[in-house]
């Protein structure tokens, strides 16, 4: 669908089933390189536990089964050969509630570059300041690095944990409804956030919000009963959807 | 703003009565106190609190009570138990919670808490007829074999190992409080938000970096909070420790000395105290025991809890 650009993830008849029950039905869909796609459709449609096959985070959990094909950088990632904690520093998420981890601020973002084998001080130092400054959370935080980042307020908190994902470098990073606890002042500045970060990383992000998805993605993917029933540019999708189901979905017919 | 008073006899009643058994509390806890000063008053008098403390003399004939060698094996027995027990207990918690298959969970939990359930002179009869044997012809052998002539360690593996020891007391002391301490932590572990678990793994990390870096600071608070009342558990076992301990009134210098503590001196000596000073003396324990005990476990509560709530808010 997305034109010609350039696919940075694609999955391919991909079905999800926790145990016997099917959550996701035959999905394919492809994510272009530096966009904003937006995951829409009413709770329980499945599009949380689609966005989660893209890290593997069902693996953690077992019965769980996928089934199909996802691509990542032309590498099948649901292959058994795959090495998970590799493929998730490589596509992170950021979840619904913020999770802070019980350190402090400048530990919650170093201990993912320390895992990641990076030693020096100075260097730790300076991804720290960078990561914080991409989640726009630098200046409120640079003189408290040393307190406990569960003082923050969620919004804060909201940002640190992306600030944390970020600084491991990804190339993908998946949103589960980042602001759907938060209050509207932190949830338009992780709008914003997420506005600037395109320029480096790939970003899928599932909203119940659907101003939230119009205002800041460029393609929008609506899925009904772990069914994907449209994917079509957010433009076209909020003006003109094909299908009747979208339709009465995004003018609030139903949901 | 006036208080709402109820009329209602049943509730006042209630009330009444709830009042009433949470006053047992603190009247037994200030009987207990009082009782063990006045009984204790005798010896306290005769050789001052401190002088009684640093004595570490205990001669019944001379009629000479100090308190210096059952507060060190007190401390010495407990804090070796802790050694042991504290490594073991998280390993359980942890692989109860995170490790193991789900069908193992439920008989390794129940088998844990059963291990709390057995009384611990049962423990003491073990330690002292199967276990105090296999240390003194295998296990200390080997200890002393492997460790005894390394220098500045090696002194205390001297000795001849008898197996009813500081060493073997400790690991049955030990075995007593594991339940304790691993059930408190796998509840603490297993209220670590499984979000919170999820976004660790989504940064890239493995099962044992989420294990060692969230889960386990997570929920440090709970799990010294265990450790605090296995603490007070092994400062006050008694029988267990009798056993296999030896009841002997010396500083022990290696791991296979006897020596006592101040819950095994009184139950051995409680029957053969036949002057007033001799009883007055192991009151005199008691009533240290108690305070020791109070003090450890505020102390440790304190710590917890400024620690939780500067870290959970």
């Amino acid at each position: 669908m997305p034109g010609n650009k350039n696919i940075k993830l694609y999955s391919k008849n991909l079905s999800f089933f926790y145990g016997n029950n099917q959550a996701v039905f035959d999905v394919s869909i492809e994510i272009p390189q530096h966009s904003i796609v937006a995951m829409i459709g009413p709770s329980g449609c499945g599009k949380t536990t689609f966005l989660r096959c893209f890290n593997r985070m069902h693996d953690l959990y077992p019965g769980n089964r996928y089934q199909g094909e996802i691509f990542f950088d032309n590498q099948n990632i649901l292959s058994k050969n795959i090495d998970v904690t590799l493929l998730r520093s490589k596509i992170g998420m950021v979840f619904q509630k913020p999770t802070p981890f019980p350190m402090s601020i400048s530990d919650n973002i170093s201990y993912g570059l320390k895992l990641n084998g990076i030693k020096n001080k100075t260097e730790i130092k300076d991804r720290v300041e960078s990561a914080l400054r991409s989640s726009a959370l630098w200046k409120e935080v640079k003189d408290r690095l040393k307190l406990p980042a569960t003082g923050l307020s969620g919004g804060q908190q909201q940002r640190l944990v992306i600030a944390r994902a970020l600084a491991v470098e990804p190339q993908v990073m998946l949103f589960d409804e980042p602001t759907s606890a938060l209050d509207p002042i932190s949830t338009s500045k992780i709008e914003e956030l997420a506005a600037e970060l395109k320029k480096k990383v790939t970003i899928i992000i599932v909203t119940h919000n659907m101003q939230q998805a119009a205002r800041i993605s460029d393609y929008t993917a609506f899925m009904y009963m772990g069914k994907l029933i449209e994917y079509d540019e957010t433009n076209v999708m909020f003006t003109n959807p094909q299908e009747k189901l979208s339709e009465d979905y995004i003018t609030g017919r139903f949901g | 703003m006036k208080q709402v008073k109820t009329t209602n006899f049943g509730d006042r009643f209630f009330s009444f009565f709830t009042f009433c058994a949470a006053m047992v509390v603190l009247v037994s806890l200030a009987g207990i106190f009082i009782s063990l000063i006045f009984e204790s008053w005798e010896s306290l008098s005769r050789f001052g609190f401190f002088n009684f403390i640093f004595t570490d003399d205990w001669n019944p004939v001379k009629e000479v009570f100090g308190a210096a060698i059952p507060l060190v094996g007190t401390f010495i027995t407990t804090i070796l138990a802790l050694l042991i027990a504290i490594p073991i207990s998280l390993g359980i918690a942890v692989f109860i919670t995170e490790i193991c298959p789900s069908k193992l969970k439920a008989p390794l939990s129940i088998a844990i808490e059963l291990l709390a359930a057995i009384p611990s002179i049962i423990y003491g009869m073990w330690g002292l007829f199967t276990f105090a044997p296999i240390m003194s012809e295998y296990i200390e052998p080997g200890l002393q074999f492997v460790f005894g002539d390394i220098p500045f360690i090696g002194p205390i593996f001297q000795g001849t190992p008898l197996g009813i020891d500081v060493l073997t007391a400790s690991i049955v002391l030990s075995i007593m409080i594991i339940p304790f301490i691993s059930s408190i932590a796998r509840d603490t572990i297993l209220l670590t938000p499984q979000v919170l678990k999820e976004s660790a793994y989504s940064i890239g990390t493995t099962e044992w970096e989420v294990i060692k870096d969230v889960i386990l600071p997570y929920s440090k608070f709970g799990i010294y909070g265990g450790i605090i009342i296995a603490l007070g558990r092994a400062l006050g076992e008694t029988m267990a420790v009798a056993f296999v301990l030896g009841n002997r009134h010396a500083f022990p210098t290696s791991f296979f000395d006897a020596t006592s503590t101040i819950t095994v001196t009184l139950a051995n000596e409680f029957t053969e105290a036949d002057s007033n000073l001799y009883m007055s003396s192991l009151y005199l324990l008691s009533l240290l025991l108690f305070v020791i005990s109070f003090i450890v476990l505020s102390f440790a509560k304190f710590i917890v809890h400024k620690g939780s709530k500067k870290w959970n808010g």
